[in-house]
């Protein structure tokens, strides 16, 4: 997340800027003269939703630079989020724009404009689109389908995209900026295809040992076949499992946040089943095969000199035991590590070790059993709680339930980070 | 609230699409006017040509090829004015060079021969 005051702001206007600035430049240089309001106004929706679907394929590329640029791929996948719902609300005004302007000319010809059937391909293309775009969008939000399904409908939009362009190209022509549109999405589209998806960018690591926490969680140690991947405590790799001797993976990348980082290189990961892919990788052995992207994330980047407190809930302890394990505290830390039941807790010998031996670290390790966690009487326990920065990890109704806590005990905002590793 | 957005959104789209399907259905048609269909392969003036620079009767030269237009009118992507302001003329000028210096596209080729008349004289 942030490196401190400021930096927030700065990446914030970074990425709604790089996302309005291809819309902006093509709206300036395809804006119409001499028509009539209505028609300008379908013609400027037309390249505004056309550059934003664009710039909106761009912000779905896995790649750890362009993710830096943007401040993670949580902020990422947020404007790749925005830019598709203000895509769709521009295209959709865009036939009904021309219909407005026909229908001041003669109302008759309001209709003949969206009939499909009183018009030639090139438009049934940007109609194809359309609907391609809102199934595949009714898909997103209207169901709660399993992932697997989920992304092979998300696979629609893309389709949609792609014949939206191909609307434009045919009515226009090759107008240079329409064709470097057409290069950018194919580009973005391609790198997320070949390079992530099918993991031509990623780096092969095997298991070598694999750990049983508690009931219902592995911890895989990775060790890199070739380079490895440069990754600090907090951040998180997609990894996809492949096949060993008795272990059939997968075959999917899931993001996992690394459980521990060691200077040979090997990675530990924490996996709890959580659904049909996790649950299969219980099963894992050592030997296989295993393929990263990566790293992304900026969490626990901490630079203020601040004290530190840390909320952890449940498999949220994960970054936080790996800054553990990579070096003493060298200020002070407390953590409250929240669970379910005790059995469930993992890491919690561990983490006792580090309480008992380590000066600078102070542990809470508490058991809420069904109930939302007292976080009042929580935080009363940590002295000069509005001078510390606080970094959690955890569902998101707990998130959502602490964030007030910490305002009304006046901690800065700027002073508090969190991930929610949602990627759909 | 995306999704909200979505739903209401798409909603109010489909419902915009049938009040226009409605409004063609229940709204008076207009007058039919049928346009002037003339043999192939004719020879056409700039005088006559000259004639048929209404919406509803657009004539137009390009490279040297009479068209008749009144029918794609309508359907022309840009406002159907910035082609009515060449009905009647020589516009070759004006196809190979549309708004802002930027030809016509292949498809816009493909489409000229279905609305051809005849040739210019002269020229």
């Amino acid at each position: 997340m942030n490196k401190g005051p400021g930096v927030q702001w700065r990446r914030r206007f970074t990425t709604l800027a790089l996302t309005l600035i291809l819309p902006l430049a093509v709206v300036w240089w395809a804006f119409p003269e001499g028509l009539t309001p209505w028609r300008s106004a379908a013609i400027v929706t037309a390249w505004a939703g056309t550059a934003l679907l664009v710039v909106n394929l761009l912000l779905m590329v896995r790649q750890p630079h362009l993710a830096r640029l943007l401040g993670g791929l949580e902020p990422a996948y947020l404007w790749h989020h925005r830019s598709g719902m203000a895509a769709y609300l521009l295209l959709l005004s865009h036939p009904l724009t021309l219909a407005v302007d026909g229908w001041f000319e003669a109302p008759h010809r309001a209709w003949e404009i969206l009939a499909p059937w009183a018009q030639s391909w090139p438009v049934w293309l940007g109609w194809l689109a359309l609907v391609l775009l809102m199934f595949g969008l009714a898909t997103t939000f209207a169901l709660r389908l399993p992932y697997r399904r989920w992304r092979g409908f998300h696979f629609a939009l893309g389709l949609g995209v792609v014949f939206g362009l191909a609307h434009v190209y045919v009515l226009l022509g090759e107008v240079i900026l329409l064709l470097l549109l057409i290069v950018l999405a194919l580009l973005a589209l391609g790198w997320r295809l070949i390079a992530s998806d099918l993991g031509v960018a990623s780096l092969p690591y095997r298991v070598s040992q694999v750990t049983r926490q508690v009931p219902g969680m592995i911890e895989a140690t990775l060790t890199p076949a070739a380079t490895a991947l440069a990754v600090t405590p907090g951040q998180f790799v997609l990894v996809a499992f492949g096949d060993g001797t008795h272990f059939r993976g997968c075959g999917e990348y899931h993001p996992f946040t690394v459980s521990g980082v060691a200077e040979d290189g090997t990675i530990s990961l924490a996996i709890k089943s959580l659904g049909p892919c996790s649950q299969h990788i219980q099963a894992m052995e050592p030997g296989v095969r295993v393929r990263l992207q990566g790293p992304f994330g900026t969490f626990l980047q901490e630079s203020a000199m601040a004290p530190q407190l840390w909320v952890a809930g449940g498999i949220g302890i994960t970054p936080f035991i790996a800054a553990l394990r990579a070096q003493p505290r060298t200020r002070h830390t407390t953590l409250i590590y929240l669970f379910r039941r005790a059995a469930d807790a993992a890491f919690l010998e561990e983490l006792t070790d580090y309480a008992n031996n380590d000066p600078h670290f102070i542990l809470h390790a508490v058991e809420t059993g069904k109930m939302p966690a007292d976080f009042p009487h929580l935080l009363q326990q940590v002295d000069e709680l509005a001078q510390h920065e606080v970094n959690i990890c955890g569902p998101a109704p707990m998130v959502n339930a602490l964030l007030p806590h910490l305002g009304k005990s006046g901690v800065d905002p700027e002073m508090i980070h969190y991930e929610r590793f949602d990627f759909r | 609230m995306m999704r909200k957005l979505f739903i209401v959104s798409t909603l109010l789209f489909w419902i915009a699409v049938a009040g226009f399907w409605a409004a063609d259905v229940w709204l008076p048609e207009p007058m039919g006017e049928g346009t002037s269909a003339t043999a192939a392969g004719k020879h056409y003036t700039l005088a006559e040509l000259a004639g048929h620079d209404q919406a509803d009767d657009c004539w137009m030269a390009i490279d040297g090829v009479v068209y008749d237009f009144s029918a794609y009118l309508p359907q022309h992507p840009a406002a159907p004015a910035v082609m009515l302001a060449w009905c009647g003329k020589e516009a070759s000028q004006a196809f190979h060079t549309k708004t802002k210096g930027r030809p016509h596209s292949n498809y816009a080729s493909q489409l000229l021969p279905q609305y051809r008349l005849g040739l210019l004289r002269g020229e």
